[in-house]
């Protein structure tokens, strides 16, 4: 295997590891199957085409030199795709957490209003934006470095890093933060969290805040490597959903050793050639069906046993 | 003379009830080869009237009888394009219904539905053009490609947890699509077999004749999954499954009680994926084609849309949603895109308000209704109230509540009225002219109860010696002397019954 495959596999696994922990987090937190979260998703990545186009002539005139311009961009782009994601997490808390979460059937009725919200959006960006793709800035620029023979593209090398950082800092907040130690309470007992006085209603708005700024995030990365189109939501989504499966709802690391695991599936069946790029979704959901039937609570399972 | 009018009272007015003739004998038609009735019909006793009459406890049959057969009567005469929506409706009520029979009798979170279809429509359709077999052939094919279809798709069921057998299938239909996708022999027309034969015959397809006749098929195909439904939701299947289906608890109850409610579920599973095979070849048929549409996540969220709009896991809902969804996606296709906004935002607002959709509306609206009640009778109860809310619930003759209510209201009013000075008056005068509030206070005190009713007993005749007893109410149960005082004067004896009773209501 070589190198360029390998770092095709951890960018892909990067994507999927920042929309997995996300769904994962929601889930074992909340108590929500988010489907809107491919709708996040497009949302942030349509919110960094907008400002970054409304900010271009801004910035063009501010910045004389070539690399303040690039970071302005950058930062621009990021920023919107995180305040946009964040966005639609609140709006996600006010519609299908705020008015349902102490009726019954709860985690159902959440889910079909995620799924509702989902196909709106879908369906409204279509509406208002067309179905033509449409090009972010390339804020990493296009070129590739060569080390020992394999060359990187510099999408793919920002996409890892950009997605370490983000998911490092993530972690380190809900390990060392009050409001990332409510959560992590809630992860593990929603009741006992409850009786220790750790307020679901008020705990649930960061979450999805913060699950939200994950997919914009997720967005504002892919959108260095491909076009945006109203239902660019779609596939991160599925792929999203299935990992956190593949990993067991409400493990962060095995949907993290989830996501790697695809990442690698997807390069190498890509790479395979009488296989190609048709045959990645089955490839991986047939992976995924073997796993959860041998192991049916998926990876976080696994983890769990050996840690007992 | 003016005319009278009356006014029906009671809190069912509107209810049409049957007065059947008491002397004549009880006859009720049973459904042929079976032991049930037709109709649920009740003899109940009108305790105004005391009469008794007869009615229909559950007039479901009596709505969808209605809605079928107005579907039925009025379709022939709508326009082409309106025809084929009701078709359509048709067709995805019938998958609906059978998908409700897996979601809400089973309790199986399955997404596969379609893919069943499409599997058993695929299969059928491919073995009547290149295979040639006949298409009546092809309603048998589809069944059978879907009873082996959903066994192997129901056998991990059990095994794996409610969301992740979702993810599961959603994945079997994104395989089968693949697949088909891939077919060399398939390519050119886009995974697509076309040229099926169909029983609507080939020059009146498209054409009025062939959109009746494709009405008719469809309608079929409705009711005969509306009676696989019937067989299995409310038979031995059912009610089988009927003990296992809310809870964990309830599995567990269901298993100690010796119902083997997982071979149930794979049960109504495959029988369900059999009818759903009937629907794919029939499905093939119609439209003379089978595209890899049908498996897409698209058309699978637009059917759960259904569901949900009409509400999880009943069988009129899974109706009523398809003909609203349909109506709208299908009935106005010139508003574009919006119309699957429309029919999100529908699906959101339903989920929001109602517990189970549409036609659970009604249920909840009477459950709010009953709590709202209870809460002001709890209000209302508490001051001067003589039975609590959770008691006067159960008493059954309302009448008997405001009594007690009366009856309390009465001796709070008298207790205020007893003074020092009424008990004076009475001594003084037990028989004479009375004041007012003695008047009242006596008059309770005649009112009473037999039971415990005290009486002046005449010790021995023509002797002015009395006692006080107390009747028994029972009838041949003797008084029971009530104290060891003896009195020289019934003027004495009658102002000791005075002050008993006056003890008594003090007391109460």
């Amino acid at each position: 295997m070589d190198l360029g495959l390998v770092i095709y596999a951890l960018n892909l696994a990067a994507i999927y590891a920042l929309m997995a922990i996300g769904i994962s987090i929601l889930w074992s937190s909340v108590g929500i199957i988010n489907m809107a979260h491919g709708a996040t998703f497009a949302i942030s990545g349509y919110a960094a085409w907008l400002a970054t186009g409304a900010a271009k002539p801004l910035i063009e005139a501010t910045f004389d030199s070539g690399l303040w311009t690039t970071v302005a961009t950058a930062s621009t782009l990021v920023g919107a795709a995180l305040i946009a994601g964040a966005i639609c997490g609140a709006i996600i808390y006010l519609l299908a957490f705020l008015p349902i979460h102490d009726k019954p059937n709860f985690p159902v009725r959440a889910l079909i209003i995620t799924l509702g919200l989902n196909i709106m959006t879908v369906q409204g960006l279509l509406w208002t934006f067309g179905p033509r793709n449409q090009g972010l800035p390339k804020v990493f620029g296009f070129g590739r470095w060569e080390i020992w023979g394999a060359k990187i593209r510099y999408d793919q090398a920002g996409t890892i890093i950009g997605a370490a950082i983000i998911m490092a800092l993530t972690l380190a907040w809900l390990r060392y933060s009050r409001r990332g130690l409510e959560i992590r309470a809630m992860m593990q007992n929603g009741e006992g969290a409850a009786y220790s006085g750790i307020s679901r209603q008020v705990t649930a708005l960061p979450v999805l805040m913060l699950t939200g700024a994950l997919a914009g995030m997720a967005a504002a990365l892919l959108s260095q490597t491909i076009f945006f189109s109203p239902t660019a939501g779609v596939v991160p989504l599925l792929m999203g959903l299935t990992i956190a499966l593949l990993g067991g709802l409400g493990s962060v690391p095995g949907a993290m050793i989830g996501a790697v695991l695809i990442g690698f599936l997807e390069a190498i069946v890509g790479a395979i050639p009488f296989l190609g790029q048709r045959y990645v979704m089955f490839a991986t959901f047939a992976f995924i069906i073997a796993v959860l039937i041998v192991r049916p609570r998926g990876i976080g399972g696994l983890l769990d046993d050996t840690r007992e | 003379m003016t005319e009278r009018t009356y006014h029906k009272v009671g809190r069912r007015p509107w209810e049409l009830r049957g007065t059947p003739d008491g002397a004549a004998e009880r006859a009720r038609a049973r459904v042929p080869g079976a032991r049930r009735h037709w109709l649920k019909w009740r003899d109940v006793h009108n305790p105004k009237t005391l009469r008794r009459e007869r009615i229909l406890a559950d007039k479901k049959p009596l709505w969808w009888t209605i809605g079928l057969s107005a579907l039925a009567v009025t379709t022939p005469f709508l326009p082409n394009s309106l025809i084929s929506v009701v078709s359509i409706f048709c067709i995805y009520a019938a998958i609906n219904v059978l998908w409700t029979l897996i979601v809400g009798t089973a309790g199986i979170f399955s997404l596969a539905t379609l893919a069943v279809v499409g599997v058993s429509g695929y299969v059928a359709a491919a073995a009547n053009v290149y295979l040639g077999v006949p298409w009546p052939f092809m309603l048998l094919i589809g069944p059978a490609v879907g009873f082996v279809f959903g066994a192997i798709l129901a056998a991990p069921s059990t095994r794996l947890d409610g969301l992740y057998y979702a993810l599961l299938t959603m994945g079997v239909a994104e395989i089968c699509r693949v697949f088909v996708m891939q077919l060399k022999a398939l390519t050119q027309t886009g995974g697509a077999i076309t040229q099926v034969d169909s029983f609507i015959p080939e020059d009146w397809f498209l054409q009025r004749p062939g959109l009746l006749l494709g009405f008719a098929g469809a309608f079929a195909l409705l009711l005969g999954a509306l009676l696989v439904w019937r067989l299995v939701n409310s038979e031995r299947l059912g009610l089988l499954l009927r003990v296992a289906r809310t809870s964990r608890e309830d599995e567990a109850f269901a298993e100690a009680v010796g119902i083997d409610f997982r071979r149930a579920r794979l049960w109504v599973f495959v029988i369900s994926s059999a009818a759903l095979g009937v629907v794919g070849a029939f499905y093939a048929m119609y439209y003379r084609s089978i595209s890899p549409q049908i498996f897409s996540l698209d058309q699978l969220l637009l059917l759960f849309a259904m569901m949900v709009i009409g509400g999880l896991g009943r069988a009129e809902g899974a109706v009523v949603g398809a003909a609203i969804v349909v109506l709208i996606d299908k009935g106005l296709p010139e508003l574009g895109p919006i119309r699957i906004i429309i029919v999100a935002a529908i699906m959101i607002g339903v989920t929001i308000f109602a517990r189970e959709g549409l036609t659970g509306a009604r249920d909840q609206f009477r459950d709010f209704r009953k709590r709202k009640a209870g809460e002001r009778r709890a209000l209302r109860t508490e001051k001067g109230g003589e039975a609590m809310p959770e008691e006067a619930t159960e008493v059954h003759d309302k009448q008997e509540l405001y009594y007690r209510r009366f009856n309390k209201r009465l001796r709070d009013r008298l207790k205020g009225l007893i003074t020092p000075e009424l008990i004076e008056e009475h001594r003084r005068d037990p028989l004479g002219r009375h004041s007012d509030a003695l008047g009242r206070v006596l008059n309770y005190f005649r009112r009473g109860e037999m039971a415990d009713k005290y009486i002046i007993h005449r010790m021995e005749p023509a002797v002015e010696k009395f006692r006080i007893m107390a009747v028994s109410g029972v009838r041949g149960m003797p008084p029971r002397v009530v104290d060891d005082r003896e009195y020289d004067d019934i003027r004495e004896a009658y102002h000791a019954v005075f002050l008993l009773r006056v003890n008594d209501l003090l007391e109460s």
